[in-house]
C-alpha cells in the first residue's frame, strides 16, 4: 500500500495542536511511518501543488482570505481532517463573535481598521465539508492517533456524544462540584479521557457541546449549586461561540 | 456458629497483619481521596486504609471486569491469526462492605449464565475478597437493608467484624483459612468473642430497617405495577444522561466491543469497555433507529434492571444498597426517593379504586 | 496485568471465506460464505451470526439462506454502519470471521402442517428468505404459503430473480407492492397492510412470519388480528443493536428479554405488553 500524503495548514490558531504532535515523542515515528508529510510550514519548507491524500486543517476561518485557502484546499484533498478546537468548534476565536466586527476591528488595528476586512469566526466544517474531527485545546493525541488509523483503514471515526463525566466518573476523579468549583463536564462531549480534570483542572467546554443536552435538568442543577446561568454561558462561549451560526 | 470458623484478629496488630497480606500478592483496600471521596487502591500499609468508609467512587467491579479489556488479539491479512486471552491479576481486596461483596455475587450470576463469559470467570478466580462488615450505616443513601445485603451472607473468603479492641474474623473458604495461617497473627475466637459478635448483630438489627416505605418480598409487585407510572417521567426529566448511575453501580455489566489496530495495520486487538444504557447511542442501530430514545424509559430500564427484571432471572435483587447511583448524581435522582415514590404512587392508586 | 490464552472464549470466531459477492441493489450485496475448519453452519430460519472483520467491528447479521444447504450460507449486507460498508468493499476470497449460529429462528416444526403468510418489508426480506427457501425446500410438509414483500421503490427490490421465479411457482401466491412506483412499474403501489385483507387463508390454522422495519410491524398486525389470526401464530423477529450475542452486553435488551437469547424470533403473544418491543 502506498503511504497517504498528508499535509498540516494553519488558520486563525496558535499552532499548539500541531505541536502536541512534534511533542508525541517516540509515537510520531510510527505516524511518520504510516504518512508520507509532503507539507508542514511548522515543521518542514517544503511545499507541495499537487493533491494531497489527507489534509489537516489547524485553525478557525476568520476572514474571505482564509475562506478562499480553505476552499482551495478542500478541492485539492481527498479527506480533510478539522483538527484542534478552532477548527472544529470555531473555539477561542469565537470570542469575536461578541462584539460587532467594526468596533472589533477598531479595536485591533486603530485608525487604518478599513484596509482588515473581516468576517465571523467559523469552524472549518461551517465552510467546506470535513471528514474527520479532532476536538480538544489542545488536541488528545491517544484520539488523534485512532483518527489516523481509521483515515488508513478507510472507516469514519464518531466523536462521543455523551458527557465528559462518563470518562471521568472511570477515571475515579473527585467531581469538581463536589469540590465547590464549576466545570463543564456535563455538557461537553467525551473522547479526551477527562483529560484536564485528570489533572486537577475544570472541563472548559473545548471538545464542544452534546447533541442532546437536557438543558431544563442542567439549570436545575446550576440552581442546586447557586450557579448563575450566565457564568456557566459565558465559560461555554469561551469556546462554544461559534455554534449559533448555523 | 461454629468457633472453628472464627479467629480474632488484635487491634494493635491490624497494621503488621496489613503488611503481611501485602506480601503475599497485590493488596487493595479503601482509600481516602478527600471531599468524602474514597476509592479502591493499592496500598501497602494499614495507615493508607480507610478503614471508616462511605463506597468507593467504582465499586470493586473494576477489578473483576477492567474497563478495557482485551478479549482477542489479532493479525490481519492474507493469513489471519487470531487469540483468545483473559488479562488477570493475583490481588486481594480488603475492606469491601457486604454491599459490594453482594455487588460481585450479582456479577457471578449474570456472567456465569450460558454462554458463559470465560473472561470474567478466569479472572474471578485470581481475587480474594476480604469483607469489612459495616456496624451502622454509611450515610443517608444507604438501602442495604431494603435489599438484604446488610449482613454478611457468603461470597468472601475472609470477613472482618469490627468489636472495638479487635476484629472478630468468619473463615468462610480455605483460601481464607489459608490468610490466616500464612500470616500468623490471628488467635483462635473464644466463646465470648463469639457472644460478642451476636450482640453486634443483635444491636445492627436495631439500627437497619427498611429504608423505603415497602416489604421487600413486595418490590417486584410494586414494579409490575409501575412500568407506566409518572414516577418515571420525572425521573427522565431531570436525568442529565451521563452515566454516572450505571458506572458506579457494582451490578451493571454492560459493556460495548470495539477494535484497534495499530498503525502499522497488521496487528491489532478486539477489547471490550464499560458502557451504559443511560447513554443515548446505547440501543441504536446502524440505520439510526433508536430503540430506547427518551431519557425516561433509559432511567426506567435501569430501575427495572435492578428491581424486576433479574427476580425472574436470578431470584434476587440487582441492586446492593450501597447508595453509589443517588451519592453520584448531579441532578440528585434518588433510589429511595424514587421507590418511595413508586410506593406513594401506587398507594395513592389503591386508595382511588376503593372511593 | 498477565495474560493467558483462552481455551474456551465466548469471542472467538470461526475463519470463514467469502466464496461468492453477488450486488443485489446500490446498497445491498449479497455474500456467500464457507467456514474453514468447521462443516455445516447448522442454522434455524431466522437465527443470526456474528459477523468479524479484525480491526474493524463485529456485527450481527441474520443468515438469509435455507439451512438445507450445508456447503455454504449466505448473508444479505445492506452498506449502512462502520462495518457493514467495509464489508462491502470486500472481495471475493476474502477472510472473515464468523460466531454462531445465534439467538431462537422461526419454530419450523410447529409451523408443519400449516399455512404460511409470509410479510416482508424491505431488508427484512433477508432473514425470511431462510425461511421461505427451507419452507420450499420441504414444500410437501406445509400447507398453503403466501408470500407478500413490500418495498420503497422497484429498484430497492432484492433478490429481484427469485421473486420472479416464486412468483412463477405455483404452490406459492407471491405479492408486492412499492411505496413509490417508477415509470415501467405495472404492479401494486402501497403499503404492505393493503395486501393482506386478499389473501385467502384459513387463520385459524395460519402462522404468520413478519420482518420488517420497525414501523411497519404495528400496522400489519393489526392487520393480522382483524384477518382472525390467534396471536401466537404471529411470528415476529427484531432487529436490534448487538455486541455480543451472549445475552451480556444489553443492548439488545427488550424489557427483560434479550433479542440475542431470547430472539430474534418472538409470538406476538410473548411481546405485546412489552413497550420497548414494537
Amino acid at each position: 500500500m502506498k503511504k497517504p500524503k498528508i499535509a498540516f495548514f494553519d488558520f486563525a490558531c496558535c499552532e499548539g495542536c500541531q505541536l502536541q504532535v512534534a511533542n508525541m515523542g517516540e509515537g510520531v515515528l510510527d505516524v511518520l511511518a504510516a504518512f508520507d508529510v509532503v507539507e508542514w510550514r511548522e515543521v518542514m519548507s517544503e511545499k507541495w501543488d499537487k493533491k494531497y491524500d489527507v489534509a489537516i486543517i489547524e485553525g478557525s476561518i476568520t476572514d474571505n482570505h482564509a475562506v478562499e485557502r480553505i476552499t482551495k484546499i478542500r478541492k485539492k484533498a481527498n479527506i480533510l481532517i478539522a483538527y484542534g478546537s478552532c477548527a472544529t468548534i470555531g473555539g477561542v476565536n469565537g470570542m469575536k463573535n461578541n462584539f460587532e466586527l467594526d468596533d472589533i476591528r477598531k479595536y485591533v488595528y486603530g485608525e487604518s481598521y478599513k484596509f482588515f476586512p473581516t468576517e465571523l469566526t467559523k469552524a472549518v466544517h461551517q465552510v467546506v465539508k470535513v471528514d474527520y474531527f479532532v476536538n480538544g485545546c489542545p488536541v488528545y493525541i491517544p484520539e488523534f492517533v485512532a483518527i489516523l488509523k481509521a483515515v488508513l483503514q478507510g472507516i469514519p471515526y464518531y466523536v462521543p456524544d455523551y458527557a465528559v463525566c462518563v470518562e471521568c466518573k472511570l477515571n475515579e476523579n473527585i467531581c469538581m462540584y463536589d469540590k465547590g468549583v464549576t466545570c463543564l463536564g456535563p455538557v461537553t462531549r467525551a473522547g479526551c479521557n477527562s483529560w484536564c480534570i485528570n489533572n486537577g483542572n475544570i472541563c472548559y467546554g473545548c471538545r464542544g457541546m452534546l447533541s442532546n443536552p437536557n438543558e431544563k435538568s442542567a439549570r436545575d442543577v446550576l440552581a442546586k449549586y447557586n450557579i448563575p446561568i450566565e457564568l456557566i454561558i459565558n465559560k461555554m462561549n469561551m469556546y462554544n461561540k461559534c455554534r449559533e451560526i448555523i | 456458629m461454629e468457633e472453628n470458623q472464627y479467629v480474632v484478629l488484635k487491634k494493635e496488630l491490624f497494621n503488621d497483619f496489613i503488611t503481611r497480606l501485602a506480601g503475599i500478592k497485590k493488596l487493595v483496600a479503601p482509600v481516602s481521596k478527600g471531599f468524602k471521596n474514597f476509592a479502591y487502591e493499592e496500598v501497602s500499609s494499614g495507615e493508607q486504609i480507610a478503614l471508616k468508609y462511605i463506597p468507593t467512587i467504582l465499586p470493586a467491579k473494576k477489578y473483576f471486569m477492567p474497563q478495557n479489556e482485551t478479549l482477542l488479539e489479532f493479525n490481519t491479512g492474507k493469513k489471519s491469526n487470531v487469540e483468545a486471552f483473559v488479562e488477570y491479576e493475583p490481588v486481594t481486596l480488603f475492606g469491601l462492605h457486604t454491599c459490594d461483596i453482594a455487588g460481585i455475587q450479582c456479577l457471578n450470576m449474570a456472567l456465569s449464565e450460558r454462554p458463559k463469559d470465560y473472561n470474567y470467570l478466569s479472572r474471578k478466580n485470581f481475587i480474594t475478597i476480604i469483607g469489612l462488615e459495616c456496624n451502622e450505616y454509611c450515610d443517608e443513601f444507604a438501602s442495604c437493608h431494603l435489599v438484604n445485603a446488610d449482613f454478611p451472607s457468603g461470597g468472601y473468603d475472609l470477613m472482618f467484624t469490627d468489636a472495638g479492641e479487635y476484629f472478630i474474623v468468619h473463615i468462610n473458604t480455605e483460601s481464607g483459612e489459608e490468610i490466616v495461617t500464612n500470616t500468623e497473627i490471628f488467635n483462635k475466637a473464644e466463646t465470648f468473642h463469639l457472644n460478642e459478635l451476636i450482640k453486634i448483630r443483635e444491636n445492627k438489627r436495631k439500627i437497619f430497617s427498611n429504608e423505603v416505605p415497602i416489604e421487600r418480598r413486595h418490590i417486584p409487585e410494586l414494579f409490575d405495577r409501575s412500568f407506566r407510572s409518572n414516577v418515571w417521567k420525572e425521573v427522565g426529566e431531570r436525568c442529565l444522561s451521563c452515566g454516572n448511575c450505571t458506572n458506579v453501580c457494582p451490578t451493571c455489566y454492560c459493556f460495548d466491543i470495539r477494535d484497534e489496530l495499530d498503525l502499522d495495520m497488521k496487528h491489532g486487538r478486539r477489547y471490550r469497555v464499560w458502557d451504559s444504557c443511560q447513554l443515548e447511542p446505547f440501543a441504536k442501530v446502524a440505520g439510526g433507529f433508536n430503540f430506547r430514545k427518551e431519557r425516561f424509559v433509559r432511567q426506567r430500564h435501569r430501575y427495572y434492571r435492578k428491581f424486576r427484571y433479574p427476580v425472574d432471572k436470578f431470584s434476587r435483587f440487582f441492586c446492593t444498597g450501597c447508595g453509589r447511583c443517588t451519592r453520584t448524581c448531579m441532578a440528585n435522582i434518588s433510589l429511595k426517593e424514587t421507590l418511595s415514590q413508586l410506593v406513594r404512587e401506587s398507594e395513592d392508586r389503591v386508595w382511588k379504586r376503593w372511593l | 496485568m498477565e495474560k493467558m490464552a483462552l481455551k474456551y472464549s465466548s469471542y472467538k470466531s470461526e475463519k470463514a471465506e467469502i466464496v461468492d459477492i453477488k450486488k443485489l441493489t446500490e446498497n445491498e450485496k449479497l455474500f456467500r460464505v464457507v467456514l474453514k475448519n468447521k462443516g455445516s453452519l447448522d442454522h434455524e430460519p431466522g437465527q443470526f451470526v456474528m459477523v468479524s472483520l479484525y480491526g474493524i467491528g463485529e456485527i450481527p447479521i441474520s443468515v438469509c439462506s435455507s439451512p438445507m444447504i450445508s456447503d455454504y450460507f449466505e448473508l444479505c449486507v445492506r452498506a449502512v454502519g462502520k462495518v457493514t460498508r467495509s464489508m462491502h468493499k470486500l472481495k471475493k476470497g476474502d477472510e472473515i470471521g464468523i460466531r454462531g449460529p445465534y439467538g431462537k429462528g422461526f419454530p419450523v416444526r410447529i409451523l408443519e402442517g400449516n399455512d404460511l403468510l409470509i410479510i416482508a418489508g424491505g431488508l427484512g426480506l433477508a432473514p425470511l428468505r431462510s425461511l421461505i427457501t427451507y419452507v420450499l425446500d420441504n414444500r410437501r410438509d406445509f400447507g398453503k404459503v403466501h408470500l407478500l414483500f413490500g418495498c420503497k421503490e422497484p429498484k430497492d427490490m432484492l433478490f429481484s430473480d427469485e421473486l420472479e421465479q416464486w412468483n412463477k411457482r405455483t404452490d406459492m401466491h407471491y405479492s408486492c407492492t412499492v411505496d413509490r412506483a417508477s415509470p415501467d412499474w405495472a404492479g401494486n403501489v402501497g403499503v404492505i397492510t393493503t395486501l393482506i385483507p386478499g389473501v385467502d387463508i384459513e387463520p385459524s390454522k395460519t402462522f404468520a412470519a413478519i420482518v420488517g422495519p420497525p414501523v411497519m410491524y404495528n400496522f400489519v398486525i393489526k392487520e393480522l388480528i382483524a384477518k382472525g389470526i390467534p396471536e401466537q401464530n404471529i411470528l415476529l423477529s427484531f432487529e436490534r443493536n448487538m455486541k455480543c450475542g451472549n445475552g451480556k452486553c444489553g443492548r439488545c435488551q427488550i424489557q427483560n428479554l434479550y433479542c440475542c437469547q431470547d430472539g430474534p424470533v418472538f409470538n406476538y403473544e410473548q411481546i405485546k405488553n412489552l413497550s420497548e418491543a414494537i
